[in-house]
């Protein structure tokens, strides 16, 4: 009996999802443990992200909205300048020069702020582990994580759990930031986000569609959800502020392919292996373009089929036509505690060698994976029920965004949606659902 | 106790649940989106409904008619959304059918329609649980633990994690209840699971009542255990039907 196609569909997204589900719930886990043992007791910390104003809570609130405001302001005009450093770096080819500083990036990240919060488990937990240990773990974890982050030759898997793992240090630390600041922040990298994904002239275009151009992955922190093609070796990503998602959308594997527009649209890019002819990639997507986005999902989920499991020996394909394309996802990230900001860089390059193509999977930037997590801590700090309205929120949120992806075919911001969609049921569930449930549970109502 | 009994508690209303997730649902990438995005939906309704309610907040404990009322608009709002949702599902079943035939595999089964229900009624359950029992939980997770006057016998997040477990299963077999009655036009079915939602939340009331609980959980557990069988034997005639329709076109 031949499998139902229930087992193929969505898998794709799945694969995006069950990572920034496991960082979420890692982040909650690490802001429940940590934050009950000493409740406001850390003096506010003097960041990227609040250089201007620092929250007090006896400060009015039109004190605390302005001071929020300007520290997102100034934090997002931080980010947008050394985005553009970026994009110009790369412009005139310095990418070793940011391979490296990403190499320098991922080891402090993982070094310091991940031993920080390592030392405040072992004190709260009282770990017996003498301090020699301690360092020759912390070291070994760190430089592991440098090599798996950014070379070749490392099972997918490690790299994808070291990118989760920088994504719950930056979390966690941003959880440190003040409440108003924190929303606002979100807010302004949204919208940030958005602009500079989008907008002609945006940062993080621009640097998409130099990669696409040169046919070469940008040096940026991106999460693969599939496992990596053996491409010629590229840079892998480095950047550790930045995230960027590229979603390569590998075509179907269709015999007779019926080839369609997005044959000419990749003509257009001038990429030279084209050679490949008729590819449909996913053949769906005119089909309804309209539906609502769970009807979507089985374009998305066609993509899985398209590639083998993970070094996709391009012999595969080689009866089959695949077209792909690759959408990148863009989001950056910042760890803006540190003075690392974030470079975005997707890394959308095509595939196809040799006409044959290697399918890659959706990529999503870390800067995601952080404040999605950001937002899910921050709503931990409140009430269970908060976290669980917001988790819901933002995974449907990027839902969407594959969806979206999945129509559109070019980079995408990931945050604008998730964001707006978890600070909207943040406040809702806050103000309106709780004193609703909590009313009626007490009294053992349920339906 | 404390963190034991926290967990205990959240396996007490979710166990069920999490094995059904992880022997059924997470082998099959569609059915986990079909769970959250019904969680979602129901959330959203949960949303709704509070802010129609909020106005009303806080009612008084002493008596029970608001309460009542609140059951009836609520269960009559949620078994509208399960319309809706059966609408959106039969515009996916043909989706996916379509793409089926483009990729030359076989349509839907039986059996995946009926995993897709049991993931719609899962999400709905599993919403149920963690807005009704496990959010109200952290203070379980302390030292201390809490009674509610009226069922002072019990632990008041023991009592809610019963009362949800009886609501998720439910929820989750009155969805494939409901799908299959849609799908056959079986008039019996489609009333039976609105009727049987409406009564466990009304047997809730009987909480009301000093002691209350003693008799108002058990009486719930009748109806989840009702729509638990009825969910079960309709399944059986629906397998055995479609057996003997294949062995007869073969």
């Amino acid at each position: 009996m031949e499998s139902s196609i229930l087992e193929s569909v969505g898998t794709e997204i799945i694969g995006v999802m069950s990572p920034v589900s496991l960082c979420m719930l890692l982040v909650v886990l690490l802001v429940y443990s940590l934050s009950s043992s000493n409740p406001l007791s850390d003096p506010p910390i003097r960041t990227a992200a609040n250089l201007v104003y620092i929250e007090n809570p006896q400060d009015s609130t039109s004190q605390k909205l302005e001071g929020a405001l300007l520290n997102a302001l100034v934090f997002v005009v931080l980010i947008a300048i050394v985005t553009f450093l970026l994009v110009i770096l790369y412009y005139y080819n310095f990418t070793n020069f940011l391979k490296n500083y990403m190499r320098f990036s991922a080891f402090f990240v993982l070094g310091t702020m991940g031993g920080s919060i390592f030392l405040s488990i072992v004190q709260h937990y009282s770990i017996p582990v003498d301090s020699i240990t301690c360092f020759v773990l912390l070291f070994n974890f760190t430089v592991v994580g440098v090599l798996s982050v950014f070379s070749g030759g490392i099972p997918i898997v490690l790299r994808q759990g070291y990118m989760v793992c920088l994504g719950i240090i930056v979390a966690a630390w941003f959880t440190k930031l003040p409440e108003w600041t924190t929303w606002a922040l979100l807010v302004a990298l949204a919208v940030y986000d958005l602009v500079a994904v989008l907008a002609p002239g945006g940062p993080l275009k621009l640097l998409v569609e130099l990669a696409s151009s040169r046919d070469e992955e940008l040096p940026a922190l991106v999460y693969e959800a599939r496992p990596a093609v053996s491409n010629s070796e590229r840079n892998r990503r480095s950047g550790v502020g930045h995230l960027v998602g590229g979603v390569s959308d590998s075509g179907s594997v269709e015999l007779q392919a019926v080839s369609r527009d997005n044959v000419d649209r990749r003509e257009n890019r001038g990429n030279p292996e084209y050679t490949v002819v008729n590819a449909d990639s996913f053949g769906s997507v005119e089909h309804e373009a309209n539906d609502d986005a769970v009807e979507m999902l089985p374009l998305v989920g066609h993509l899985r089929e398209g590639y083998g499991s993970s070094s996709g020996s391009s012999s595969e394909y080689s009866t089959v036509v695949v077209n792909r394309e690759n959408e990148i996802v863009m989001e950056e990230e910042m760890s803006p505690l540190v003075d690392l900001m974030g470079l975005g860089e997707p890394t959308g390059r095509d595939a196809l060698e040799d006409g044959v193509a290697a399918s890659r999977g959706i990529k999503l930037g870390l800067g995601d994976f952080v404040f999605y997590s950001v937002l899910v801590g921050r709503a931990a700090m409140y009430d269970l029920m908060t976290v669980y309205a917001c988790y819901l929120a933002i995974i449907s949120g990027l839902g969407c965004t594959l969806i979206l992806l999945s129509v559109c075919r070019q980079a995408l911001p990931a945050l604008p949606i998730s964001i707006t969609l978890g600070i909207l049921f943040y406040f809702l569930t806050r103000l309106l659902m709780e004193p609703f449930v909590v009313g009626a549970a007490t009294n053992l109502i349920m339906f | 106790m404390t963190v034991t009994a926290g967990i205990g508690y959240a396996l007490l209303a979710l166990g069920p649940s999490l094995s059904l997730f992880v022997s059924v649902i997470s082998k099959k990438p569609f059915l986990i989106l079909t769970v959250l995005s019904s969680t979602l939906l129901w959330l959203i309704s949960l949303i709704i409904l509070s802010a129609v309610w909020r106005a009303f907040l806080p009612l008084k404990s002493t008596t029970w008619w608001p309460y009542a009322l609140l059951i009836i608009t609520s269960v009559g709002f949620q078994e509208g959304l399960r319309v809706f949702f059966w609408k959106v599902y039969k515009r996916l079943e043909d989706m996916l059918d379509a793409y089926a035939d483009r990729v030359s595999k076989p349509r839907l089964f039986l059996t995946d329609k009926m995993q897709i229900a049991l993931a719609g009624g899962l999400g709905h359950g599993v919403a149920h649980a963690v807005f009704f029992c496990l959010s109200l939980l952290t203070p379980a997770f302390g030292p201390a633990t809490f009674f509610v006057d009226k069922c002072s016998q019990i632990p008041f997040f023991l009592v809610s994690a019963f009362i949800a477990l009886a609501f998720v299963t439910i929820h989750t077999f009155s969805m494939v209840i409901a799908f299959n009655g849609y799908a056959e036009g079986n008039k019996v079915d489609q009333y039976f699971v609105p009727v049987v939602h409406f009564v466990a939340g009304m047997l809730t009331l009987v909480n009301f009542a000093s002691g209350g609980c003693v008799i108002g959980i058990p009486l719930l557990y009748v109806m989840a255990f009702l729509s638990l069988i009825h969910c079960g034997k309709m399944v059986w005639r629906r397998l055995t039907e479609h057996q003997i329709r294949q062995g007869n076109s073969l």
